[in-house]
């Protein structure tokens, strides 16, 4: 029966949203005290949804077999590569959670539970086949993150940042829905494939405004320039674990319905695309180049860093051809990873009192007195940077093979000069923490769960990394050609 | 199509509505000032209140568990406005459409669990 | 006729009670003429056939919106003087932005001049079915295509209310609520004790 099948393949879904909704009774009952509880559940929820999910990244099931309720979720392979990262982002927001906030009682036992809807908002927009599936699962990801950004009540910054956010994120989707339904009323479908077809005949005037104004929204949610102005501020604000989750998975999430949207969607019509997600490419490296130089607050500086590696993304992107899609895929792959490990690092930044440090000057000579934490810190900045032994490197380097390889030779010659600007920042922060005089501060201790996850995204950014790469090309390179197989 | 013709009785009684109540809020105020009773004075004008001048601006700031007290307002009411359709179609979605909204109420009901256990319906 | 004549009735109130509600001074008059733009846009809705969308604009939006914009301006303390400083210090921001809004009308009007819009042919598969009323119509279709959907927009919903309850809720100590069961389960053998208290001394309960 078709409801069944459909119901079989949106399983990882269900899963998530039914233990969803038991964990809500069990916050209800055990108020916050069973924060901590809730917490190793949803992690082991996760993990679960991602076994259910990871078969279909090594398999080559395609199309209509791996189609739930008429084409609007689609669990193929490019899905679930999408889907192992952003599980594997939220559930090292929910390992480092509860250390922070136990600290100034703001551990709350909903933070998980709203961490899981938005995981589900999430697993719904990678998977989505349909243009209401990716209003809907856009919009549940973005409602629970406005709240986790302003979960600290206490902190006025926090409740600044989400207000932003809530303020910003809804204009840009009320942006996006204009275009959802310009694109719906010149093609007559809301389903990809559907608007594919259509637009295979011609692009008429308001589908190319639909189009635009549904890359607009978009580009608002994966922070890229000109749609970054938010970043900064909401990265800042937010409690560090919510900062790690938003520059995880929902970027993650926005990335990869970003490319679904472009590439199926929009697929036929690629010019009318690829200039926008070229432009916005080179002005968010350019900006998160720039903006980053000046800043002394280090959750700051990996929001420009954040923009502009989104630039190098989008790079991959604007090839519009499967080696690009696969390139990028990797590199996200390895910028969740730098992600980790830089935000699980300044988590570690503690004074003796066990306040979070924050700004760049309070780290000098860290080398000295914290060695690891100053190893770690440094790899995430080479790697960020895209020093060559580093695994940082490999993503920029398969992103710029790409942009070669589909001629758009200015394209990746303008962003190796800007990776070039961009490293001056990146090495800045190393030298105040090698060559600085010791300023003592970061005496804090730290967290085992957090130890052990530096090491291992540490482990992975590192040369070792490279150890990895046939793996991650198979896998990017098969989640990619899901999304070309109509094609 | 709808047969537009079904709503004109509520259009007629909407004009009437309008039109008596046009009459009786302009009526006496024309009345008054052609009959030269207008007559408005800065004494007739001012707030009374107990015969002391005001001392404050009569607006004052709600709690912010109004606003809690809405929402769960509005997200109950959408619910419910979601049943309409629903209601009137299960001719045609049959039982799998039953279930949905079974599903859908479940989904709220553990809202409204949650949502009672915490307290939020107390008032205090 | 009548369908002209209602639909510029109703067209006219919304643009009237739409203008009053930016140009009235009290916020809490402008969340009065919003709703009335409202019930009027309900009427346009009905005009062109969308009844249940106009039941939703009735119900939703007055219903409760409304009560909630109320709600919030009643919350927020604002200072109408600094409000009005701040309007004519951004006044040419504004302008500039309605002048803006202005040439996208024209333009429109220009586009729609120059011929119909060559628009998309809807998708066999989400037509309506011949017969139903347009309510129907719409639950034929959600509650059986969409379905997942609608599930998820519930899931929606439910984290809308976590959200408020978290932000917003705060457990008080210092107040004593009331506890119905304990209150009515009370007998008044237990609630009066009778006590004969010696002359100049206190009673202890």
């Amino acid at each position: 029966m078709e409801l069944l099948r459909s119901l079989q393949i949106t399983l990882a879904e269900e899963v998530l949203s039914v233990s969803g909704l038991v964990l809500l009774l069990v916050a209800a009952w055990g108020g916050d005290k069973a924060a901590r509880l809730i917490s190793i559940l949803s992690v082991a929820v996760l993990a679960v949804c991602a076994l259910i999910a990871a078969p279909a990244l090594c398999g080559s099931a395609m199309g209509p077999d791996v189609t739930a309720f008429a084409g609007q979720y689609r669990a193929d392979a490019f899905a679930a590569f999408a889907k192992l990262l952003i599980y594997a982002g939220a559930g090292v927001t929910l390992i480092v959670a509860p250390a922070f906030f136990e600290r100034v009682r703001g551990m709350r036992a909903e933070f998980p539970l709203l961490v899981l809807f938005a995981a589900l908002g999430m697993g719904i927009m990678v998977s989505a086949g349909d243009l209401l599936a990716l209003y809907i699962g856009l919009e549940l990801n973005s409602l629970a993150s406005y709240v986790l950004a302003s979960m600290l009540r206490s902190d006025e910054r926090s409740a600044e940042s989400g207000l932003k956010y809530f303020v910003l994120g809804s204009l840009a989707s009320g942006i996006l829905l204009y275009g959802v339904s310009l694109t719906y009323g010149f093609t007559g479908t809301t389903s990809f494939e559907g608007i594919r077809l259509a637009l295979g005949h011609g692009l008429s005037t308001g589908a190319t405004f639909g189009v635009v104004f549904v890359l607009a929204g978009l580009a608002f949610k994966i922070s890229a320039a000109p749609f970054h102005m938010w970043t900064p501020d909401v990265y800042e604000g937010a409690p560090t674990p919510v900062t790690t989750f938003f520059a995880t998975a929902p970027k993650v999430a926005a990335l990869s319905l970003l490319m679904r949207v472009s590439l199926e969607a929009f697929g036929a019509q690629p010019h009318a695309w690829q200039q926008i997600v070229i432009f916005a490419a080179l002005l968010s490296i350019v900006i998160g180049a720039l903006g980053a130089i000046g800043q002394n607050n280090i959750k700051r500086l990996m929001a420009y860093s954040s923009i502009n590696n989104v630039g190098f993304m989008l790079i991959g992107l604007a090839c519009a051809n499967q080696p690009g899609a696969a390139a990028m895929l990797i590199y996200l792959a390895i910028y969740v990873a730098m992600s980790v490990a830089g935000f699980v690092a300044v988590l570690m930044l503690k004074d003796a009192d066990g306040e979070p440090v924050e700004a760049i000057s309070d780290m000098a000579g860290l080398s000295k007195t914290r060695p690891g934490l100053a190893a770690a810190l440094a790899a995430v900045m080479f790697s960020l940077a895209g020093i060559p032994p580093l695994f940082g490197f490999w993503g920029k380097f398969v992103v710029f093979q790409a942009a070669v390889q589909a001629n758009l030779l200015a394209l990746a010659a303008i962003g190796i000069a800007a990776s070039v600007i961009g490293a001056f920042y990146y090495l800045k922060v190393v030298k105040v923490l090698y060559f600085d005089e010791a300023t003592d501060k970061v005496t804090g201790k730290s967290d085992l769960a957090h130890t052990v996850l530096l090491v291992i995204a540490t482990l992975f950014i590192s040369p070792l990394g490279y150890l990895l790469t046939n793996w991650l090309h198979g896998l990017a390179g098969n989640a990619a050609a899901a999304l070309f197989h109509v094609a | 199509m709808v047969d537009l013709i079904q709503y004109l009785p509520i259009l007629i009684f909407l004009g009437i509505a309008l039109a008596l109540s046009t009459a009786f809020v302009f009526l006496p105020m024309g009345a008054a000032r052609l009959t030269g009773t207008h007559n408005p004075t800065a004494d007739k004008l001012a707030e009374y209140e107990c015969g002391f001048p005001a001392f404050e601006d009569p607006r004052s700031q709600f709690d912010v568990r109004f606003y809690l007290v809405a929402i769960l307002f509005i997200i109950f009411d959408l619910e419910a406005a979601f049943l309409f359709p629903w209601a009137v179609s299960l001719k045609q979605t049959g039982w799998a459409g039953w279930a949905t909204m079974m599903v859908f109420l479940a989904e709220l009901v553990l809202g409204f669990i949650y949502a009672w256990k915490k307290g939020a319906l107390d008032w205090e | 006729m009548i369908q002209a004549i209602a639909f510029y009735l109703f067209a006219t109130l919304t643009i009237f009670s739409g203008a009053v509600t930016i140009l009235a001074r009290n916020p809490v008059h402008s969340v009065l003429w919003l709703i009335l733009a409202f019930f009027n846009a309900a009427g346009l809705m009905i005009l062109i056939g969308a009844e249940f969308i106009a039941m939703l604009l009735v119900i939703v939006y007055v219903g409760a919106v409304a009560v909630l914009f109320l709600f919030v301006v009643m919350m927020l303390d604002i200072d109408f003087a600094q409000l009005r400083a701040g309007f004519i210090k951004n006044f040419p921001l504004g302008f500039a932005l309605a002048f803006v809004l202005l040439a996208e009308l024209v333009m429109g009007v220009g586009a729609y001049k120059a011929g119909g819009l060559a628009l998309g042919t809807p998708d066999a598969a989400t037509a309506p079915v011949a017969g139903l009323s347009n309510t129907a119509a719409i639950g034929a279709l959600l509650y059986s295509r969409y379905l997942f959907l609608f599930e998820t927009a519930g899931i929606i919903l439910l984290v809308a209310m976590i959200g408020a309850i978290v932000l917003t809720h705060r457990q008080r100590g210092d107040v004593r609520g009331q506890k119905p069961s304990s209150q009515i389960s009370r007998r008044p053998e237990e609630a009066t004790i009778n006590l004969q208290p010696e002359v100049g001394k206190g009673v202890t309960l």
